[in-house]
C-alpha cells in the first residue's frame, strides 16, 4: 500500500496519531494523547491544525534532537496516564532522570523549549544536585564549562564586585606574583628536603616562642596577675546576659553593667605592669626582620614580593592620571591584558571612575 | 544569550537561572560564579538573597550593583564582642552608607535584617521611602534609632509584615508610634518589640492586634501587664510565637482563670518568651500550652527552680530551652527526663557577680547530655566544671554543632583534680566531628588548642578568654582549624609570632578580634604592610595623645580588630580607632 492509502485508512484506526519533525527532518509519528500533553505540542494542533499526516508534520525547536524526543515522549507517556499515585509517578522520575550528564543537558533544553513544565523541574533539580557541594572546577569538569574567567577575577565571589581599580589592578599583581612564586616554589619542593625544610622551620618557630628558661619567668610574671584579676568580676558582663535580671531591680542593674564594662579595662598602672610583664615574656627582643616567618614562601622571594607591594602601592598613591598611563603599559607585559580590556567591566567604565 | 561555551550554549540562560534556583546553599552559589564568565552573570543577576557578614568587607554600592535583583539582604556590623562592652561604643557599624545604596540600586527590596548596626532615624525614613514592597525589618542588637523612626516605617510601609527589634536600645520619643500604623494595615505577622522599655498605647495594640489576622508572632515587651495580655491573647487565639509582657501581679483567682483559658485557646502556639518576673502562682496557666511548645525562653523569669521544672517538665516535645541557673541540676534532670527531642539548651546565670550560691553544677550539663541524645546546641555557665564531665559530654552528643562553655570565674581548673581542662575540651573537638562554634574557659593550657587546631575541621568561629601560656597556642589555631571564620580572644598571652607566622590564614577567614593581649603596634604595622586585602584596626580608648603615627613599634595594643576587606580602609573611624 502506498503512503497516501495509509493515509485515508488511519482515521478508521483505534488510536489517532500525530506527526512531529525534527530539526533535522526526521519524522515520527506518536499516539495523541502523549503528543498532547505536552502544551507546545498542544497548541500547534489545537491552532494551527497541524500535525495530522506526515507532511504537515509538526517542525519542532532546533534544541530537540530525535533521541531526547524518544526520551520526552516517554516521559509524557508514563505521566499522561490519569490513573498513576504519586508514589509511582515519583518512583518513575527518579529512575528516568538517571542518564548521563550530557543527556540531561539535552533533556532539560528540550523540555524547556517543548515549555513541558513538569520535565524542566524535574531536570533541573537533577542538574542542580550536581552542582550541590562542588568546588567551581569540579563544576567546569562535569559539564564541560571553558575556564574563561581571569586569575584576578577568581578572587573568592564578593571580592570580583570590586571596580576600584586600584584594588582590582592590585590584585591582580598580587595573584600573579603569588602564582609564579608558587611555581618557582613547587619545583624547589620535589626534593625531600625541601620538605623537610619547612617542617623544621616551622619547629624553630614553636621552639623560639615556648623559649627555654624564659617560658618560666614569664609563667611566674603572668600567674601574679591573673590571681589578682581572679578577685574581679566575671568576664561575661554582656548586656543581653546581666539584663536578664527583673526590672525592678534597676539600679542594681546599672551599677553591675558598669562595673562589669570597668571591670576589665587595666587601670594605667596596671598597663605599665603589662608592659612590663610582657617584655619579660619576650626578653629577647622581637626583631622582625630576622624572624622566620613561615607563610609557605621563601624568604627571599617574599622579599621580593613585599618589595613589589610596596613599589606598586607607592605608585598608586601618587597621582591618578599620570599613573592609570604606566599601570596600562606595565600590564601590557601581562596576558591579563587583553581580560582587562575586553573584560566583564567596559572600558567606559573605567573612565568614568572619577566622577565615583 | 547562550552563557560560555561547550553544553552550556545547549540552552538560554533563564533554564541555568532555573537550575540555580534550586540551589540552597550561598556556598554553592558562590561556587558557581566562579565556573565560567557565563555562569558569573547569569548568578548575579539571578540572585535574590545576600548575606554580608561583615559590612565593612565590601563597599555597599558595589554590592548592590554586582547584584542588582536582590530582594533579601542581612548585614552584620559590629564585632560579637561587642555584646560584652569590649568594643568602644562609637566603632562604627553605620547603616547609613548600606540604606544609601539600596535605596538607589534595589527599588524591589522587601527584607531587611541587620545585627550589631547603628541605624538612624533618617536611615528608616528613607526606607520608608524607598521601598515599595517593603515586607520585613529586622533589627537586632542595632541601636541609634528612636521610636520617631519606627513611625515612620509604621506609616509608610504598607505591606509589612514584620517588625522585628530583637534587643535593640530604642529611644524614646514618641510615644504613639504604634498609631502610625494606618487603620488599613492588616498585614503584620510579626511584631517583636520586647526591648522596648517605655509604655506602648495598649489599646492601639490590641486595635492593631486585632485587625492583624495573619498575626503569628507577638513579642511585647514589659511595659504590657498581665490583665492586659488576656485581651491581646483573646484577639489573636492563630498566634504560634508569643513574649508576654511583665508575668507578674497580685494574686487574683478570676485573673488566673482568665489567663488559663486564655492560653488554652491558642490552640497553635510552638513558642514562648518574656514571662518576666514571674511569679510563681501564675506559671500554671502556661499549662495548657505546654504539650505544643518547641521553645521556650525563661531568662527573664528568675523563679525557683522548683516551679520552673514543673512547667519545664510537661514540655515533651520541646526542642528549645533558654533558662537560668535558677532551675538548677534538679530541675535540669527533670528536662532530661522530660524534653526527649531537646536540640539546644542556653543555661545563662541569674546573678553572676552575686554571693547567692546556686546548685547548678557540671551534673546538669552532664544529665542533660546524657538524657537528650539530639542535642546539638549548648551554652551553659557554671562555675565549676570537671575533665570528666566534659568527657561524658562528648561521649553522649557527638553530634553537637555548638558548645560554649562559660565557666565565670576565670582559670578555674578542675575542681577535682585541680588540674587544667584540656583533656575535656580536646575530647570535645575531638568526639563532635561537626562541631562549628567553640567557647572555651578555665584553666587551659596551649595543650587545648593544639587538639582544637588538629581536630576541629569543621569549627568556623571560636571563643577564646584568659587561656593558653604562650604564642604558640594562637599558632595551632591559626595553623590548623581549616575552616575557621572567626576567631575572638580576650586576655590571653597570645602575641606578635603567631599572628605574622599565620598572616596568610587571616585573608582566609571573617574577621579576629583580639583585646588584652600581647600584639605590638609593629606587628599590626607590618601585618598591614603585608597583607593589603586586611584592614588592621588597632583601638585605645584611653587615647594616649598625640597621632598614632608617632607611636613606637613596641608599644602594646589594646584591642585589635582585623577582617578581610574588598573596600580598603574605612572612612568613618572614631578618634579611637586607627586602621593601620
Amino acid at each position: 500500500m502506498s503512503e497516501s492509502d495509509m493515509a485515508i485508512i488511519k482515521p478508521e484506526a483505534m488510536k489517532s496519531y500525530i506527526w512531529l519533525q525534527c530539526a533535522d527532518g526526521s519524522i515520527q509519528q506518536v499516539e495523541e494523547e502523549v503528543a498532547m500533553f505536552c502544551p507546545m505540542i498542544c497548541r500547534e494542533i489545537l491552532q494551527t491544525a497541524m500535525g495530522s499526516s506526515k507532511n504537515y508534520a509538526i517542525s519542532l525547536p532546533q534544541r530537540v534532537n530525535p533521541a531526547i524526543l524518544s526520551l520526552v515522549l516517554d516521559y509524557c507517556r508514563f505521566h499522561q496516564v490519569p490513573g498513576r499515585s504519586n508514589k509511582e509517578r515519583k518512583s518513575f522520575d527518579e529512575k528516568f532522570i538517571r542518564i548521563d550528564t550530557k543527556r540531561l543537558c539535552e533533556l532539560t533544553s528540550a523540555a524547556d523549549s517543548l515549555q513541558l513544565k513538569p520535565l524542566v523541574d524535574l531536570t533541573s533539580r537533577a542538574l542542580a544536585r550536581m552542582i550541590e557541594g562542588k568546588t567551581p572546577e569540579e563544576i567546569r569538569e562535569t559539564f564541560h564549562l571553558p575556564d574563561d574567567l581571569t586569575e584576578e577575577e577568581k578572587l573568592e565571589p564578593l571580592k570580583n564586585a570590586n571596580d576600584d581599580l586600584r584594588i582590582r589592578l592590585l590584585n591582580r599583581l598580587y595573584a600573579k606574583k603569588r602564582k609564579e612564586l608558587k611555581e618557582r616554589q613547587k619545583q624547589k619542593d620535589v626534593e625531600v628536603e625541601a620538605q623537610r625544610k619547612d617542617e623544621r622551620s616551622v619547629d624553630e618557630i614553636l621552639s623560639f616562642i615556648n623559649g627555654d628558661g624564659d617560658s618560666r619567668t614569664a609563667k611566674a610574671a603572668k600567674n601574679k596577675k591573673k590571681n589578682r584579676r581572679r578577685k574581679e568580676q566575671p568576664k561575661y558582663s554582656s548586656r543581653t546576659e546581666s539584663d536578664k535580671l527583673p526590672k525592678k531591680e534597676v539600679s542594681t542593674v546599672c551599677v553591675v553593667r558598669n562595673e562589669a564594662g570597668i571591670g576589665y579595662s587595666p587601670s594605667p598602672s596596671r598597663i605599665s605592669e603589662m608592659q612590663d610583664s610582657a617584655e619579660d615574656a619576650f626578653a629577647p627582643k622581637v626583631d622582625f626582620e630576622d624572624v622566620d616567618i613561615d607563610d609557605g614562601l621563601d624568604p627571599a622571594m617574599k622579599e621580593e614580593l613585599d618589595r613589589e607591594v610596596e613599589d606598586f602601592a607607592r605608585r598608586l598613591n601618587s597621582d591618578w592620571p599620570e599613573r592609570m598611563q604606566e599601570i596600562l603599559s606595565l600590564s601590557q607585559e601581562s596576558r591579563a591584558v587583553p581580560d582587562f580590556m575586553n573584560g566583564n567591566v567596559s572600558l567606559r567604565r573605567y573612565t568614568g571612575l572619577d566622577g565615583r | 544569550m547562550p552563557a560560555g561555551g561547550g553544553w552550556a550554549a545547549m540552552f538560554p540562560d533563564e533554564v541555568w537561572e532555573h537550575v540555580f534556583s534550586f540551589l540552597a546553599a550561598d556556598g554553592d552559589r558562590n561556587a558557581v560564579s566562579l565556573v565560567c564568565r557565563g555562569w558569573y552573570h547569569i548568578e548575579r543577576r539571578s540572585r535574590r538573597r545576600i548575606f554580608v557578614g561583615n559590612c565593612y568587607a565590601i563597599a555597599p554600592t558595589v554590592a548592590v550593583r554586582r547584584f542588582p535583583n536582590v530582594r533579601v539582604v542581612s548585614i552584620k556590623g559590629k564585632p560579637h564582642f561587642a555584646d560584652f562592652n569590649l568594643v568602644p561604643s562609637d566603632w562604627g557599624g553605620h547603616a547609613d552608607a548600606w540604606v544609601a545604596a539600596m535605596a538607589e540600586g534595589w527599588p524591589l527590596l522587601e527584607e531587611l535584617h541587620l545585627k550589631r548596626m547603628v541605624v538612624t532615624d533618617e536611615c528608616l525614613e528613607l526606607l520608608a521611602r524607598s521601598f515599595k514592597n517593603f515586607r520585613v525589618l529586622a533589627l537586632s542588637f542595632c541601636e541609634g534609632v528612636s521610636t520617631a523612626g519606627l513611625a515612620a516605617i509604621a506609616a509608610n510601609c504598607r505591606n509589612l509584615r514584620e517588625l522585628d527589634l530583637q534587643e535593640t536600645v530604642v529611644e524614646e520619643n514618641c510615644v504613639h508610634w504604634l498609631s502610625h500604623f494606618p487603620e488599613s494595615s492588616t498585614s503584620l505577622v510579626n511584631l517583636s518589640i520586647a526591648s522596648l522599655e517605655e509604655d506602648v498605647n495598649i489599646a492601639v495594640l490590641e486595635h492593631l492586634v486585632s485587625r492583624c489576622t495573619n498575626l503569628k508572632t507577638l513579642k511585647l515587651n514589659y511595659a504590657v501587664p498581665l490583665d492586659r495580655l488576656v485581651n491581646l491573647l483573646c484577639r489573636a487565639p492563630q498566634l504560634a510565637n508569643l513574649g508576654t509582657g511583665r508575668f507578674t501581679a497580685e494574686y487574683r483567682p478570676e485573673l488566673f482563670s482568665k489567663l488559663e483559658s486564655a492560653f488554652a485557646s491558642c490552640k497553635s502556639m510552638k513558642s514562648l518568651s518574656g514571662i518576666c518576673e514571674a511569679v510563681p502562682e501564675y506559671l500554671p496557666a502556661i499549662y495548657p500550652i505546654c504539650d505544643g511548645l518547641t521553645s521556650l525562653n525563661l531568662c527573664d523569669a528568675p523563679v525557683n527552680g522548683a516551679s520552673l521544672t514543673k512547667l519545664v517538665s510537661r514540655c515533651k516535645n520541646l526542642q528549645r530551652l533558654w533558662v537560668m541557673d535558677v532551675i538548677e541540676d534538679d530541675g535540669l534532670a527533670a528536662v532530661a527526663s522530660s524534653c526527649k527531642l531537646l536540640q539546644e539548651l542556653r543555661v545563662f546565670p541569674c546573678d553572676p557577680y552575686g554571693a547567692d550560691p546556686v546548685s547548678l553544677t557540671e551534673h546538669g550539663l552532664v544529665t542533660v547530655s546524657t538524657g537528650c541524645p539530639m542535642l546539638q546546641s549548648v551554652l551553659y555557665f557554671c562555675r565549676q566544671m570537671t575533665n570528666d564531665a566534659l568527657f561524658a559530654v562528648a561521649r553522649s552528643s557527638p553530634n553537637l554543632t555548638c558548645f560554649r562553655l562559660c565557666i565565670i570565674d576565670p582559670h578555674t581548673p578542675d575542681y577535682v583534680t585541680l588540674e587544667p581542662l584540656d583533656a575535656g575540651f580536646s575530647a570535645i573537638v575531638e568526639s563532635c566531628k561537626d562541631l562549628r562554634r567553640l567557647s572555651v574557659s578555665g584553666l587551659l593550657t596551649n595543650n587545648v588548642f593544639r587538639s582544637i587546631g588538629a581536630s576541629a575541621d569543621c569549627l568556623e568561629m571560636l571563643s577564646i578568654a584568659f587561656a593558653g601560656d604562650s604564642d604558640a597556642g594562637l599558632h595551632y589555631i591559626l595553623s590548623g582549624c581549616k575552616s575557621l571564620r572567626k576567631l575572638e580572644i580576650r586576655d590571653c598571652p597570645f602575641g606578635d609570632k603567631a599572628l605574622l607566622a599565620n598572616a596568610a590564614k587571616l585573608e582566609t577567614m571573617r574577621s579576629l578580634w583580639m583585646s588584652s593581649c600581647f600584639v605590638s603596634l609593629g606587628a599590626c604595622r607590618l601585618l598591614a604592610q603585608k597583607m593589603p586585602l586586611l584592614n588592621v584596626e588597632v583601638m585605645d580608648e584611653k587615647k594616649r595623645g598625640g597621632s598614632w603615627d608617632s607611636q613606637p613599634d613596641d608599644c602594646l595594643v589594646e584591642k585589635l580588630y582585623v577582617y578581610r576587606t574588598v573596600a580598603g580602609q574605612r572612612s568613618d573611624t572614631p578618634p579611637c580607632v586607627w586602621t593601620v
